[in-house]
């Protein structure tokens, strides 16, 4: 088993700096999802990993730590994930995504 | 080179991967993308081989956003990590022999005049140092003396990373490598000085730590030399595995070496200058409204 990225919801949609889609070194791997927090009531959306494409330097722990000071970002074992979003899972907008979360290792 | 090729073959929809939907449907092409974005569209960039928490592929990540055409862009590249990743985007890629990229870069450049005229049609040429600053010096530096209208970006990870850590023309004076045990006896090239000796219209260093300065750093570069001139942007991208550099603190490096011997460096020639400001709207070089003058103390 291996270390992917976690990004908290509750955390990271009551600041929403999108710092972290930034850094990462990986295309298409940290997305953003507007309704991600909206539903579960917090006034923005939040980040979100595609744990299909992470390959686990935690290089955005570091940016949410240090430069927002957030501590929204842990790295956890991909199988101890309850759910999480996948490529396959994952649909465009017009300026946001959404994600079905699934199971990270059965899909 | 045009919208004409991301787009699906009558028919065969329904038979590509979602990857490639996803691309056409939601990619950046003709439309106007920003960093800021990012995580919102379907960038160019697929998934590559390069290290987990490489700050090279965060560059070219960067710079994949930053081109202000992708669909008019060709990267041309040679030997080296960055090729790694530049090729697995759905931006023609040209691999060059080691060293000829320059001179590739300059005959496409070129014939892309010839065929397309005045259609603006960019090459962005992206190397590493030992590609830029050793073995493709010669072509390098003449393609800057002949003014080829490209753009030249360093990926300088101060070392030859890819074969296990020799030192290169652009590693520190004293730095101990795997394949370098004394340390490096001669100082680092001084490649922008050069690139400004030469004549290019637009040189700047960046660091990757601050991804609104590479897109306007890239912008800039690349509307440039589509006119004006060859335009070069040296990028420091740190080889985490050669010098040693937890992943997670790759970025904390970059903050360390940018205040070290990196700061955001710009020099834009007089003609670069207008050709932006009235081509393309900047208004950073407009002549600043002069100063009122100073009141003299005791008079009304």
């Amino acid at each position: 088993m291996y270390l992917v990225a976690d990004i908290s919801v509750e955390i990271c949609a009551a600041k929403s700096c999108k710092l972290c889609t930034q850094y990462c070194p990986e295309a298409n791997t940290i997305q953003y999802s507007d309704e991600m927090g909206k539903e579960q009531g917090f006034k923005y959306g939040s980040a979100y990993v595609a744990v299909d494409r992470c390959k686990g330097c935690a290089q955005c722990v570091w940016v949410c730590d240090n430069m927002a000071k957030n501590n929204a970002i842990k790295m956890i074992m991909i199988d101890q994930l309850p759910k999480a979003a996948l490529t396959d899972n994952i649909t465009y907008g017009e300026k946001s995504t959404t994600a079905v979360l699934a199971s990270p290792v059965v899909g | 080179m045009s919208l004409d090729y991301v787009k699906f073959s009558n028919g065969f929809e329904k038979f590509m991967p979602k990857e490639y939907r996803d691309m056409v449907e939601h990619g950046p092409f003709g439309k106007k993308v920003t960093v800021s974005q990012m995580g919102s569209f379907k960038e160019v960039l697929e998934e590559h081989p390069m290290c987990a928490g490489c700050a090279m592929t965060l560059f070219i990540r960067l710079a994949m956003i930053a081109f202000p055409n992708p669909e008019d862009t060709i990267t041309v590249g040679t030997a080296g990590c960055g090729r790694l990743a530049i090729s697995q985007a759905a931006i023609p890629f040209v691999y060059g022999n080691y060293g000829d990229q320059n001179g590739v870069a300059s005959g496409l450049s070129r014939g892309l005049r010839l065929r397309f005229g005045d259609k603006p049609k960019d090459v962005v040429v992206m190397a590493g140092d030992g590609g830029t600053a050793d073995i493709g010096f010669q072509q390098v530096l003449h393609s800057w003396f002949r003014k080829e209208r490209f753009t030249t970006i360093m990926l300088d990870n101060e070392v030859y990373g890819n074969t296990g850590g020799q030192e290169s023309g652009m590693t520190n004076r004293g730095a101990v490598l795997k394949m370098a045990p004394l340390g490096k006896k001669f100082e680092k090239m001084d490649m922008l000085q050069m690139a400004k000796v030469a004549g290019c219209a637009y040189v700047a260093t960046v660091v990757p730590n601050n991804p609104r300065r590479v897109e306007s750093v890239i912008k800039k570069a690349v509307l440039i030399a589509r006119e004006v001139g060859s335009t070069y942007i040296q990028a420091y991208t740190s080889c985490n595995i050669e010098y040693a550099i937890p992943t997670d603190k790759v970025m904390e490096d970059a903050k360390t070496v940018e205040n070290d011997r990196y700061q955001f460096t710009e020099y834009v020639s007089e003609e670069a200058k207008q050709y932006l400001t009235e081509r393309y709207g900047y208004k950073e070089f407009l002549a600043k409204p002069a100063a009122p003058a100073a009141a003299i103390p005791g008079k009304a």
